[in-house]
């Protein structure tokens, strides 16, 4: 090969690249434009898995052309800290509890709105429209969508005795038999709440040093760490566990996946409970395609039927009458469907705490 | 300015050369410039941020705060549920390497040796043929294999061998080290084959014909040759080990996790800094190891000898 031929080569070479490289570029460009030009628009979310249903976001689209780009939130913490840093690329947040007056309203990241304009929220339980933790001068700082205390479900063929304590978590006899959800602050929570520890979100380096001591026996036991709570109920049904922790309704998921007969309990010590809710996002740049999006995915036979897809209580009213025409009262009631505020009303709520990193850093240390 | 010699080619004089050549010196390189952005942006860039992150702070609002400090790495070493994390991942990181090069070395010698070179082609096209599927999947079926109610367990039981499901598989380091073998074996074995195919065996028998026993061949005639391919093969599974999250996660139990968990583990929970000090802690012995690597393989040996 001569030098002419490598110049011709290389410079053969460097034009193809370039138009690789402007065919790719503009091919973005384009697909950016037609994404912005779709009428109605495209709103980003960031929410757990079990706020949506495709069938559900489908027909809003065909409806309304509000189309919906999802992005999975893990838990409260990483949902704040991505949202400080991404503001307006989010136009929708799902939280929990505290989290949202707390963090995301503290913060100056969310926006009130008057939950009385829309339509669908007279649907509500009315306690629901009213939680003073959600309410501001400004208006309301979140949709209320689901809420469960976090329970101990047990296979009553092996774990005996009728538990009704955090305490069966750390009975020696049950040694790798304890699947738990991998949320370092929420176990750190209970154990807490095992320890008698009224505030399990604000724990002074005492009460961090009883809870440790509760981890330490707890660990053991713990067969593994479930990356999500579809885990921990398989674990149950494959026969691997025989106590697992999660939200109301882990029976019918354990017996509808072919699993054994299981009990659930809420500990006498008392739990911590989530109870979330739908932001919108003060900078979010579809921010106005929200609250028409609310009004319809919102709907009581939209609700009803996440309620019996993810099986965990939800706070519209009207789905629960649904449900009951539907025949589905005794599983609506089974998961106390209508017994928000009472069960609510004597849990920790999930928030953000002073002792959070401490929480993290000490579960880290055990299970680290 | 050059000079027309016979053979039509031309001298140019260097100090034409400097001049001219400033201009085509770059051209040249231009090539370069994709994975030059690729390695300073993508890397050594990040890189950096994670180092200036690490020696910040969390503050109760779980921001990151411009705090200067070395807490995070202090913390760490002070802590010693993390340095045995670090230790225990090195040790599976090692235990997991040596496994791997002896399974493959074994598979690898056997097709580069006695199996023609299509058929050995097509053996190889069978090794990475679990590539084609998830990563998950494949860890999610290892978890139905190695459970109680696992494949492994029915086997065992069904021959008689045990009399009720055994753990001893699953949920704890030895499924870790079990599923990281399956992974990384495949990496391992196409490199030592592609060094064990230019290696002449009749130098094994022109040793052993020399009066060598089998094993000094083995060491002093087959070992230093594929060198290269070994320490590649090293590098190929070593590394990615030190930053498995997965597996450990899915088939390690609460006791067989390693220091990716831990680093997961403060990512996911907003504590960006704690999480980063580990991490370069994790980069920077990469680092170091490849420097030592770098000390017995040269590039071109990759390329010369596989």
């Amino acid at each position: 090969m001569t030098m002419a031929d490598q110049q011709l080569s290389r410079r053969r070479f460097l034009q193809a690249s370039g138009a690789v490289g402007a065919t790719l570029g503009l091919g973005g460009v384009t697909a950016a434009c037609s994404v912005v030009g779709t009428q109605g628009g495209t709103f980003n979310w960031m929410t757990w898995g079990d706020h949506w249903i495709q069938e559900q976001l489908d027909a809003i689209e065909a409806s309304d052309s509000i189309t919906t780009n999802i992005s999975e939130l893990a838990g409260n913490a990483e949902g704040f800290a991505k949202l400080k840093e991404v503001k307006g690329q989010l136009d929708k947040m799902s939280g929990d509890a505290l989290w949202v007056p707390d963090a995301y309203n503290k913060e100056g990241l969310i926006e009130a709105f008057d939950i009385n304009e829309l339509e669908v929220a007279s649907q509500l339980f009315p306690f629901a429209r009213q939680f003073p933790i959600w309410t501001t001068p400004e208006g309301y700082l979140g949709y209320p969508f689901g809420w469960s205390p976090i329970s101990i479900y047990y296979d009553p063929a092996n774990v005996t005795g009728d538990p009704d304590s955090w305490e069966v978590l750390l009975d020696p006899k049950y040694k790798g038999k304890v699947v738990v959800e991998n949320q370092p602050e929420e176990i750190v929570a209970y154990m807490a709440r095992a320890a008698g520890f009224d505030q399990p979100y604000d724990l002074t380096d005492d009460q961090l040093a009883t809870v440790k001591g509760l981890l330490e026996q707890l660990k053991p036991n713990v067969l593994r760490l479930a990356q999500q709570a579809t885990d921990s109920v398989n674990a149950m049904i494959s026969g691997e566990a025989w106590l697992i922790t999660g939200n109301i309704g882990n029976e019918d998921r354990v017996k509808d996946g072919g699993g054994p007969e299981i009990k659930g309990f809420i500990p006498k010590e008392g739990t911590v409970a989530w109870q979330d809710a739908e932001m919108i996002v003060k900078e979010g740049e579809n921010k106005a395609l929200i609250l028409p999006f609310l009004e319809k995915s919102q709907q009581a036979e939209n609700i009803a039927q996440n309620f019996l897809v993810h099986g965990r209580p939800l706070f519209n009213e009207k789905a629960y009458q649904l449900l009951v025409d539907q025949g589905e009262k005794d599983r609506a009631d089974r998961y106390h469907y209508n017994e928000a505020e009472d069960i609510l009303g004597v849990s920790v709520l999930k928030g953000p705490g002073t002792s959070t990193e401490k929480s993290i850093q000490l579960f880290n240390e055990i299970f680290g | 300015m050059s000079t027309e010699i016979a053979g039509g080619t031309a001298l140019v004089p260097p100090a034409a050369l400097d001049t001219e050549g400033g201009g085509r010196r770059l051209r040249r390189f231009a090539p370069f410039l994709p994975a030059a952005f690729i390695l300073i942006g993508l890397f050594f860039v990040p890189l950096a941020i994670m180092f200036v992150f690490s020696l910040w702070d969390t503050n109760e609002n779980l921001d990151v705060v411009p705090r200067w400090s070395l807490d995070n790495y202090i913390n760490f070493f002070s802590n010693t549920t993390y340095v045995r994390s670090l230790g225990k991942t090195m040790i599976m990181g090692a235990a997991v390497t040596v496994a791997c090069l002896v399974t493959a070395f074994a598979v690898a010698y056997f097709l580069a040796r006695y199996v023609s070179r299509r058929w050995a082609r097509l053996a190889l096209l069978f090794i990475i043929v679990p590539f084609w599927t998830s990563y998950l999947l494949r860890v999610y079926s290892w978890q139905a294999i190695l459970g109680e109610k696992g494949a492994l367990n029915q086997l065992l039981m069904g021959l008689g061998l045990i009399s009720e499901p055994s753990r001893l598989f699953v949920y704890n380091d030895m499924g870790t080290f079990i599923v990281l073998v399956y992974v990384y074996v495949p990496f391992a074995a196409l490199v030592l084959y592609a060094s064990l195919e230019r290696f002449d065996f009749t130098q094994l028998t022109a040793a052993q014909d020399l009066g060598a026993s089998p094993a000094r061949a083995f060491r002093h005639v087959l070992l230093p040759q594929i060198r290269p391919g070994l320490i590649t093969a090293c590098i190929f599974v070593f590394i990615p080990i030190l930053g498995e999250f997965l597996t450990p996660s899915m088939v390690g139990g609460a006791s067989g996790l390693l220091i990716a968990n831990l680093v997961a583990n403060f990512f996911k929970n907003a504590l960006i800094p704690e999480g980063a000090a580990v991490g370069f802690l994790i980069a920077a012995f990469v680092l170091v190891l490849l420097i030592i690597f770098r000390k017995y393989l040269r590039v071109e040996d990759v390329y010369t000898r596989g």
